[in-house]
């Protein structure tokens, strides 16, 4: 201390926007002192985001539940499928626990949790098919999550359809295979109508009888096994005729047959001369019948995919832009929410108020210290996901200013909370809800188009909302952040600023009452 | 209070009435700079009130107040750069070191770094932590945290210090260190305004404001106060004939000038305290008064100034207020 020098205030000092800029220095160089005296918190920052994307992408498997899943059989089982058969089809979608004929004891253990799904078989399908009706295969679940619910029903649908689709071209063979052998007696046929056209004797009369007769009858099973009509219409204009064709001949040949009955043959020329053209046609059309797929006939059109990127992302890679935002936003919250609060708590606002300090400089230290403090903190994320295969498309401008602004907005929102908080125990609860309304609202997990319209606010005022769908961007698809993204971001950094001036300016003022 | 030098601080009728009783009223005193001023009294009487106010951290309700000859709700960034304040608890930072505290609370004040440097280099030494210039806030004592805090208050080279009780809670030998910075820092023409609730602590002061209730009950020179409490300075007597103990007083009483009042110590046979205005310069004539072989011709066995406590001075203070009170 200068001996008996008298006070010099002014001596040497540095002109006013100068001494500006060193009181938003004080306080940037106190932030990132603290924080650089806490090891464990950089770490936490850091290594904890990175080692739950690890965990998260080593052990990550599909988005589809796992339903444990019990299939009752009907009494007898179902004839022409063997239980594995039965198994190894409704295994696609459903993790089979048990196939038996149970349907207490599977309901049973449905009750107590010990499975998710019961499904109930019917019992005779082909019979119940050939009674032109359908059967309906019962499925049971325990759901509690919605979620795993439509899941449940998606799936259900998936395995009926499939089944239909196998059942159908197990009819469809069936058909074709009578088609075939019909083919061979309507050769038989045309050949015994023109002998009764040329005229034959009442012995050749019954064997003529007998041919058509047997025609008569495979039509009728070939009737009743056919695919239904929109199969068959699907195909072409011709096999859609098929059925009528069918009626037809069998009509004619009934005429034919009850002439040959009656002994008026020689009356019904006209009705022998249109079964023979029936017949002509008929071989013509049961030939095109036979000759196409049956997997074509019952699944006319099939699906062709592809992604223009080749494929999407590994699920730990599409996440991992959200994790990001999600790292920035709470950390950024939690470092706001407790800046101001402990620094009221602990008197030091009046020191402050003391001094020739004011708010904006006291904010704006803080904001550029925790920012460098996260920007840091993120880029070392940020380059150990790129290690792990994690792509950054777009521009590293845009990337850094959306870096930026998430950062800002976020710091404002926890400083926001610091301002209306009593205690530090409570700011940490409030950056706890706004973490929670985040994970929910942001598009993190739950994509924002599953929501009502009032909730898309309450996304808007999210910065990670806008942080997670910019990063995706960038990062994903080598695309700028849409102009809403930018725009949320600011609105949200310029509206919490001015929130926290104005609030904390006036506990500034009140901090000694 | 002497009127000659110029004002620190100057107060008329200050009152902020908080409700219940709480608050301070119609406080007037003046701090003259170059000196310091001790705010005593309890806890609760409305010291750190009274300096919130000079610090412009309260607004009086009646009254004005001026600080460095402004009023502290229109103080300028450079009026601020002028004040350094001490509060009660510490508020600086425990993950920061001394000197990253201390360059804190400087950086606060618009300090260049290069100022910072030689200033708290200086004053590390003033405040004897030198050693403890990279300590951990944290890992302070409560006396080094109250240096520090005192360390930080002095960066920008105030020129009037506030310090709300600086002493509390440290150790006696500390406490005298503080007073010896204090007036070291008065020494070089510093204004200290400086509360605490000890109350022996008056005597490191140039001036003393006694509070209760939030009045200053009295305000004066330590040596001021303690006459203004006992109507003068006391010579206590001791008279080698218990028997003419009375007769004493009452000849001491009928003498009149130097003695301003004499009576019987109660609970002693032979004890006298006379007031006198000035004892050491009036101790030889009340001896003689009662020594003189023409007139009492008595033996005194000993004789001196008293010297009352100031925790004396103070409950007398306080028991006048209130029998003033009713």
């Amino acid at each position: 201390m200068a001996e008996g020098a008298a006070p010099e205030a002014d001596d040497g000092t540095a002109p006013p926007w100068e001494r500006w800029l060193i009181r938003v220095r004080a306080y940037f160089v106190k932030e990132v002192s603290e924080i650089r005296r806490q090891p464990m918190l950089i770490l936490s920052l850091i290594v904890g985001p990175l080692l739950v994307l690890i965990i998260f992408g080593a052990s990550y498997q599909n988005s589809t539940p796992v339903l444990r899943t019990a299939i009752v059989l009907p009494p007898g089982g179902i004839p022409g499928l063997s239980t594995q058969q039965i198994r190894n089809m409704a295994s696609y979608n459903f993790t089979i626990i048990s196939v038996d004929e149970d349907r207490a004891g599977a309901e049973a253990r449905l009750a107590a949790g010990e499975l998710d799904v019961v499904q109930v078989l019917p019992a005779d399908v082909f019979a119940t098919l050939r009674e032109n009706q359908t059967s309906t295969i019962t499925f049971i679940s325990n759901a509690i999550n919605p979620l795993v619910e439509g899941w449940v029903q998606y799936l259900a649908y998936a395995e009926v359809n499939e089944i239909n689709k196998t059942l159908l071209r197990l009819a469809a063979l069936q058909a074709q295979g009578e088609a075939q052998t019909i083919r061979l007696k309507v050769s038989d046929a045309s050949g015994v109508i023109a002998e009764l056209q040329a005229g034959v004797s009442q012995a050749q009369e019954e064997n003529v009888r007998g041919t058509l007769a047997d025609l008569i009858d495979a039509i009728a099973l070939l009737q009743q096994n056919l695919p239904p009509p929109e199969v068959l219409s699907a195909q072409s204009a011709d096999l859609a005729s098929l059925p009528g064709q069918l009626a037809q001949l069998k009509a004619n040949l009934e005429l034919v047959v009850q002439a040959i009955d009656d002994g008026t043959v020689a009356q019904r020329i006209a009705d022998l001369a249109a079964a023979q053209s029936d017949l002509h046609i008929l071989d013509k059309t049961l030939e095109l019948f036979v000759n196409t797929s049956a997997d074509v006939m019952i699944s006319p059109v099939t699906q062709q995919y592809t992604n223009v990127r080749g494929q999407a992302y590994a699920a730990v890679i599409f996440y991992a832009p959200g994790v990001l935002a999600l790292l920035v936003q709470h950390t950024a919250i939690t470092l706001g929410a407790l800046a101001l609060v402990r620094e009221r708590l602990m008197g030091a606002f009046e020191l402050f108020r003391v001094a020739p300090v004011n708010m904006v400089q006291l904010l704006l230290g803080k904001y550029l210290g925790y920012t460098l403090v996260i920007a840091a903190s993120s880029l070392v994320l940020l380059a150990a996901m790129m290690l792990l295969g994690m792509p950054l498309l777009g521009s590293w401008g845009q990337f850094a200013l959306l870096l930026l602004l998430l950062t800002v907005a976020s710091l404002g929102v926890g400083f926001l909370i610091s301002t209306i908080s009593g205690s530090d125990s409570q700011a940490i609860q409030l950056a706890m809800i706004t973490l929670l309304l985040s994970i929910f609202f942001s598009g993190f997990f739950i994509s924002l188009d599953s929501f009502a319209r009032p909730a898309l606010a309450v996304s808007a005022a999210i910065p990670m909302s806008h942080g997670v769908a910019g990063f995706q961007a960038i990062m994903l698809r080598g695309l700028a952040p849409s102009p809403g993204a930018w725009a949320g971001l600011i609105v949200i950094a310029a509206i919490t600023f001015g929130l926290v001036v104005a609030i904390t300016g006036r506990q500034l003022r009140g901090a000694t009452r | 209070m002497s009127q000659e030098r110029r004002l620190s601080v100057d107060s008329h009728d200050v009152t902020i009435d908080f409700g219940g009783g709480a608050g301070i009223f119609d406080q007037t005193y003046r701090i003259p700079e170059g000196t310091i001023l001790g705010l005593i009294g309890p806890s609760g009487c409305g010291k750190s009130t009274t300096m919130r106010v000079a610090l412009g951290l309260l607004t009086p309700q009646q009254g004005q107040i001026s600080v460095l000859g402004t009023s502290p709700s229109a103080f300028t960034a450079r009026d601020r750069e002028q004040i350094g304040y001490i509060p009660q608890q510490f508020v600086l930072y425990p993950r920061l070191t001394v000197a990253e505290n201390a360059t804190f609370v400087a950086s606060l004040y618009g300090m260049r770094t290069s100022a910072i440097k030689a200033r708290l280099a200086e004053l590390l030494d003033f405040i004897d932590m030198r050693e403890a210039r990279d300590r951990l806030g944290a890992n302070l004592s409560g006396g080094m945290q109250r240096r520090l805090m005192l360390l930080g208050a002095l960066m920008h080279n105030p020129t009037l210090i506030f310090a709300d009780e600086p002493t509390a809670g440290i150790d006696p030998v500390l406490r005298g260190r503080f007073w010896d910075y204090f007036r070291k820092l008065r020494d070089e023409g510093r204004t200290l305004y400086v509360s605490t609730q000890y109350v022996g602590e008056a005597v490191y002061c140039d001036y003393v404001a006694v509070m209760r209730k939030g009045r200053i009950l009295a305000i004066d020179t330590p040596a001021g106060l303690r006459k203004r409490v006992l109507g003068g300075e006391i010579i206590h007597i001791s008279l080698e004939d218990e028997r003419r103990t009375g007769e004493a007083v009452e000849h001491l009483r009928r003498a009149g000038d130097p003695v301003i009042s004499a009576r019987r110590v109660p609970g002693t046979d032979n004890e006298i305290h006379v007031t006198v205005a000035d004892a050491g310069g009036s101790l030889p004539e009340v001896l003689n008064l009662l020594e003189d072989s023409d007139g009492p011709n008595m033996v005194v066995s000993s004789a001196q100034e008293l010297q009352i406590s100031y925790d004396d001075i103070f409950i007398r203070l306080m028991q006048r207020e209130e029998a003033a009170n009713g």
